[in-house]
């Protein structure tokens, strides 16, 4: 499979005949193209023309992030898979009500039923979480009876109260409470966490769409704008609760992140270099895990797991099966 | 689907004998996933196979390798991975030859199995040409088939490229 190149360090970027080519201050680097699947830059880098028409060519997404480690933005090369089939049925289900609402209710299930298994799993290890399992399970069947976005909305955003609170049950580090959930800039170290975390996940999602047919822009939980990428959103839900979450449980557990890996600035908190380094390496070793796929008969790794989740979007879209999300059964 | 897009092609005309499901998909440029280890071996084998005497031959929609051209006419060819699907190769290449004398040029047809090092001649003859007049037949309604036929498991998945999008 191909690599994450995640660059952390400042310099120029630039195209050598057939290769990526790093230059910093320290040295100097060349990457092999052909095995780089997507670039996420959280150093000052410079690129120029020159390397954006090459990285076209070669499939390859670049992700960057500013100083303080939030997403910025995304090149996107020009669409290299279309089907024009699959375009217009996308929209179709976009424009059509009643159809939109469905998948949204899907991506909203299936990330509700993954919070389940995760307040479940650590529940078995004498985690006091009941009462939120209880909420959690509450709430997933009216999900069912949502005549709206609006109101789908509204009950997603319950489903994941009731699962934040139990985040200090589960962290019990009292350096890393939750309080509430504050966006941008993050007000405590949880919180810069989960951004970081999610961030990672909504680019990654957006790698793999661009790997199928199917246009980022056109979201069914999040609203289409044309401007902004949503379709990478609805399908993070799905993802955010077992890879992120439980990633930063782990992290947070074995202490490998701990307040130290922060620092105050006057916009809030934000990590230190060394702590987001330790936070994708780990992230990306998880997303290379594999687990038994019991239809595809053969291991498919977390990140593959994405991909799937797509083609069963298409599949949808197409009339051929409906939807049906993802849940962890561990 | 505009009508523009509805062709019959070799490449179609070969998968119809493996599998109806990928006609349809390849039909409407659901291409398959492109990291796919076959995929790639496939355009191995394409490009490092009998390359002095390769020349390709553009003809329509279709490509074909040229490999000589004798008195009696030119021979064209096909470069297979295995013979495990050769009912799919002799029909690839009789569409082709099927697309050559629609234009008028004769030729026969040769399938080349480098790794098993064999050849197999095809010819146009009556009982081909009706035979490739069905096929065709049957590509087009495929194509027009609202949703792509159901998939089947049969041995080619483990090694097609649509599996992950097939079995997910
Ligand atoms: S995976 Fe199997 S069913 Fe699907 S297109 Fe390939 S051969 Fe056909």
């Amino acid at each position: 499979m191909k690599k994450t190149l995640y660059i952390f360090s400042s310099g120029e970027l630039s195209r050598k005949d057939n290769t990526l080519f790093f230059e910093t201050e320290e040295g100097r680097r060349f990457i092999p193209v052909e095995d780089t699947g997507e670039i996420m830059i959280f150093g000052e880098v410079t690129v120029n023309k020159r390397l954006l028409e090459f990285l076209s060519v070669k499939e390859i997404m670049l992700h960057f992030f500013n100083y303080h480690g939030y997403y910025m933005g995304s090149f996107y090369p020009r669409e290299h898979l279309n089907s024009g089939f699959m375009t217009l049925r996308q929209a179709e289900h976009y424009l059509d009500e009643e159809r939109r609402l469905n998948i949204a209710k899907e991506f909203v299930r299936g990330a509700a039923r993954n919070i389940r298994q995760v307040l479940k799993y650590y529940h078995g290890r004498e985690k006091d979480v009941a009462r939120q399992i209880n909420a959690v399970e509450n709430l997933i069947a009216p999900i069912d009876e949502c005549k709206d976005i609006p109101t789908l909305m509204a009950l997603e955003g319950n489903i994941r109260d009731h699962y934040y609170h139990a985040f200090d049950e589960i962290v019990g580090n009292p350096d890393f409470i939750f309080q509430e959930r504050t966006r941008r800039p993050p007000k405590n170290y949880l919180n810069t966490l989960i951004s970081f975390g999610n961030s990672l996940m909504y680019t990654i999602c957006l790698s793999e769409i661009y790997k199928t047919h199917l246009d980022p822009r056109i979201g069914y939980l999040h609203s289409t704008n044309f401007r902004r990428f949503t379709l990478n959103l609805d399908l993070a839900e799905i993802f955010k609760p077992i890879i992120v979450d439980r990633l930063i449980f782990s992290l947070l557990g074995k202490k490998m992140i701990t307040k130290k890996s922060f620092d105050r600035v006057t916009e809030g908190i934000m990590m230190k270099e060394k702590a987001r380094k330790c936070f994708v390496e780990n992230l990306d070793e998880k997303l290379k895990t594999t687990i038994k796929h019991r239809d595809i008969g053969r291991p498919v790794s977390y990140r593959r797991l994405i991909r799937l989740e797509l083609y069963k979007i298409e599949k949808h879209l197409m009339g051929e099966k409906e939807y049906q999300a993802f849940v962890a059964g561990w | 689907m505009n009508a523009r897009e509805i062709n019959v092609s070799g490449t179609l005309v070969w998968y119809y004998y493996i599998c109806p499901r990928e006609v349809w998909l390849i039909g409407h440029q659901i291409t398959a996933d492109q990291d796919d280890a076959n995929v790639s071996l496939g355009r191995f084998i394409q490009d490092y196979t009998y390359p002095r005497e390769r020349k390709e031959l553009a003809v329509g929609q279709s490509k074909m390798d040229v490999f000589r051209v004798t008195d009696e006419g030119l021979v064209i060819g096909e470069v297979k991975k295995s013979s495990k699907f050769k009912s799919s190769a002799r029909m690839q290449l009789a569409f082709y030859l099927s697309e050559l004398r629609q234009r008028g040029i004769e030729a026969r047809g040769e399938l080349r199995f480098p790794k098993e090092k064999r050849k197999e001649e095809v010819v146009l003859n009556e009982q081909t040409e009706r035979e490739l007049d069905k096929v065709c037949r049957e590509i087009l309604r495929i194509l027009y088939l609202p949703a792509p036929p159901e998939p089947k498991k049969i041995s080619f998945c483990r090694r097609c490229a649509y599996a992950e999008f097939c079995w997910s």
